[in-house]
């Protein structure tokens, strides 16, 4: 048999349940723009009823938990998107830099000065013993010379700025696991507690998508709320409240920065986020464009040298280098190319021996006929060239083509997981009046059984 | 129940509208640039391409520089011949003259020293200089091809028999001379060889010597114009060249325009098209944030 006084106490807990219905709406409210907040649901529950002889009544009802709405498969896509598109971006933003510094139609890299040095060459072969079509060839060669160190030299410092970059990312990713440790030491705390641990995890997702954009993250749950973070190859980052911090070491090969987790080399296996976009560049990109540099500068240098030597110069000397001869290696040909002689007389048109021959061009046409050999890899100078061109192109587009297709899949995922987690102001409104008249009905409830409980008071005379 | 949709839309919203500006942006691009392929990442192959056929261009506006060159050295070349041809005429003529028996020892002195100016002359013909030096040399262009002794008019070839040889267009090359010896002192015609004698018989007054002395200057008039179809036969080929090279140019030149120039008509029409959807999505994203949300239509407590 019901009472009034169980009524009234129902009531109450009905006013606190829906006030704090009502707080956990104020808050997702209050949150609606927090990056990473995500909503909240106050979850009632229905108390156990109780039994009088063969009735069964209700007893109130009761909030037995706040839950955060997130999607763990979810936030693990949306990371492992971050990751490739933080590579990717990273790998752009240095591309777009490479690519500007070959582009014919801007007037860059190393086409016109390639044609205008073998047309200096079929100059010459047209009127060998002038000393300005001489001189022309010598202004050519120069140009290509400087045309070279200088597209080396800019490769260079792009190269060497990804390498202040890669230290810079390392600082951000100890920061980002540092603090990825402390909230993960919450989480567990809070789940331990059996508290909402949302929030916090909110936080640690937050942090982990930010780490994501940095470096490969992969996600091992401990258990207990806390997750264990490495790289994908098995690194330890953070592993309960402890972060694992990355350093960087002069690499004795190359003069650059390699990244070291727990004194092991990491710096090859990194496959993801900023860091190793910054690292293909500086690590492969750049050093592959600089051994094609390489080789088309000492295999023109060699070949022109070497046809120079066959002939003899206007003054009836046998013809020496061109150019200052590039190391055997190849390595830091194009960076440190230079012109050997010091007047366009050197140059070694003829034959046979001048002076008495200025007007033979014989070994000017074997020095032209070297922009139609394949001096470069089986290929022309020119074609070569053109080779390089497409790769440096074709490396920024095809990662261009991958990083859309990859902002397409990253916003749908976004728009999945902002559907399970954000806030919605028109939800939000239509909870609140729900909680609001439940609220004043239970306040009315209170009322009418305190008129109720008066009622049966009077009932007793002389009250 | 339906799948709960992203009730923030801003981040859509923001990345269509990066991406409209984006179509803006390249369009403007091509229109002012003219190019559809302004970054090696446009279209790789195309530009890789297109570095292949501005190096073409360009070595066929060298050949043609070249072809320039050697155009106006080989017509200074045919001219000098054609002088040397009208001097050796007249010396002919005048040899005939001279080898008439009834001529008087003084009219045949002025003819002998008529043949002999014709000698100087000749002599001086074939020192003919361009800036780049003495076109019947050889390759030795700087020597001075023949010198001519004051007191005995014998002639001396200084040059050599070098023949240079310059590419018109790739693959295909040109002598660029006819050594001196071998136009003037040619085995089967000496210009030079033959003048000497037709003076020698005209001071000698033996009509037979001045009439054998007249064939020798016949026949090395004949060799000398044998010898100047080379220049005739080189002018043509280098105008037919300079006409494959000119064609050449414009295919090269469409081709770039294939891999590389935008078509304006296209790029108008894409720039008009990226702003009509720019001033789309602007104004999508305007209405759509302006939306009223249910809080708009409670009623106020």
């Amino acid at each position: 048999m019901g009472t009034l006084s169980a009524s009234l106490n129902i009531a109450a807990q009905s006013l606190l349940a829906e006030q704090t219905a009502i707080q956990t709406t104020s808050n997702n409210i209050a949150n609606a723009n927090t990056p990473g907040y995500s909503r909240q649901i106050t979850n009632f529950d229905e108390q156990s009823p109780i039994q009088f002889g063969n009735l069964n009544v209700g007893t109130g009802v009761a909030v037995s938990s706040i839950t955060s709405q997130r999607s763990a498969i979810l936030d693990l896509r949306v990371n492992q998107e971050t990751q490739t598109q933080g590579a990717l971006n990273a790998f752009l933003s240095a591309g777009q830099q490479i690519q500007s510094l070959f582009n014919q139609t801007t007037g860059t890299g190393l086409q016109t000065p390639l044609t205008n040095f073998f047309n200096s060459l079929s100059q010459l072969s047209a009127n060998p013993s002038d000393p300005n079509t001489r001189q022309a060839v010598l202004t050519a060669a120069q140009n290509l010379a400087t045309a070279f160190n200088q597209s080396a030299n800019n490769l260079s410092t792009i190269q060497r700025s990804q390498n202040v970059g890669v230290t810079q990312s390392v600082s951000q990713i100890n920061t980002l696991t540092t603090q990825i440790a402390a909230v993960n030491a919450q989480v567990s705390e809070a789940t331990g507690a059996g508290q909402n641990a949302g929030p916090f995890i909110d936080q640690r997702q937050q942090l982990i998508n930010q780490l994501s954009g940095l470096i490969d993250v992969s996600e091992i749950d401990a258990g207990n709320g806390s997750i264990t973070l490495t790289t994908n190859s098995g690194a330890p980052l953070v592993v309960g409240n402890q972060s694992f911090q990355l350093s960087t070491q002069t690499s004795p090969s190359t003069g650059f920065q390699n990244v070291f987790d727990q004194g092991v080399d990491i710096t090859s296996k990194i496959t993801g986020g900023q860091l190793a976009g910054q690292i293909q560049i500086r690590d492969q990109e750049i050093p592959g464009i600089l051994n094609n540099l390489d080789s088309l500068a000492s295999n023109l240098a060699n070949a022109v040298n070497t046809q120079n030597q066959q002939g003899f110069d206007l003054n009836g000397n046998a013809g020496g280098s061109i150019f200052v001869p590039p190391p055997a290696s190849g390595t830091g040909a194009a960076a440190n190319l230079a012109v050997a002689i010091t007047s366009g007389s050197q140059i070694a048109a003829s034959a046979g021996p001048a002076p008495g021959n200025p007007g033979d061009n014989t070994n000017a046409n074997a020095l032209l006929a070297i922009q139609n050999q394949p001096i470069v890899n089986g290929q022309t100078p020119l074609n070569a060239y053109s080779g390089l061109v497409f790769k440096i192109g074709n490396d920024v587009s095809s990662a261009q083509t991958n990083q859309q297709a990859g902002t397409q899949v990253l916003q749908q995922l976004q728009d999945l997981q902002g559907g399970v987690s954000n806030v919605d102001i028109n939800q939000e409104a239509a909870n609140l009046i729900r909680f609001q008249t439940a609220y004043q009905a239970a306040a009315q409830i209170s009322g009418i059984v305190d008129a109720l409980m008066q009622t049966t008071i009077n009932m007793v005379p002389g009250a | 129940m339906t799948l709960r949709v992203n009730p923030n839309p801003l981040p859509d919203l923001l990345t269509a509208i990066q991406q409209s500006e984006q179509n803006v942006n390249s369009a403007t691009q091509q229109l002012s640039s003219g190019l559809k392929v302004t970054q090696l990442s446009d279209n790789p192959a195309a530009a890789s391409a297109d570095v292949l056929n501005r190096n073409q261009f360009s070595q066929d506006d060298q050949f043609l520089q070249n072809i320039s060159s050697l155009q106006s050295r080989f017509q200074v070349a045919d001219s000098t011949l054609n002088n040397v041809v009208t001097a050796l005429t007249r010396a002919i003529s005048l040899g005939t003259e001279g080898g008439t028996g009834t001529l008087s020892i003084q009219d045949r002195a002025a003819i002998t020293a008529e043949v002999q100016g014709i000698q100087t002359q000749v002599a001086s013909l074939a020192n003919t200089q361009t800036p780049s030096g003495y076109l019947f040399s050889g390759t030795a262009v700087n020597t001075q091809p023949f010198t001519v002794d004051p007191t005995t008019f014998a002639v001396t070839y200084n040059g050599n028999t070098g023949v240079a040889s310059t590419q018109l267009s790739n693959g295909n090359s040109i002598n660029t001379n006819v050594p001196g010896s071998q136009l003037f002192q040619n085995a089967s015609g000496s210009v030079f060889g033959s003048l000497q004698n037709l003076v020698t018989a005209l001071q000698s007054n033996d009509t037979t010597n001045i009439g054998n002395a007249v064939t020798q200057v016949q026949n090395a008039l004949s060799t000398l114009a044998t010898q100047r179809v080379f220049y005739g036969n080189a002018l043509n080929q280098i105008n037919q060249s300079e006409a494959f090279l000119s064609q050449d140019q414009l295919n090269l030149s469409t081709q770039q325009n294939a891999l590389v120039a935008a078509d304006p008509a296209t790029a108008a029409s894409n720039l008009v098209q990226a702003t009509t959807g720019n001033q789309a999505i602007l104004a999508a994203t305007g209405r759509t944030l302006s939306l009223p949300n249910l809080l708009s239509f409670l009623p106020t407590p």
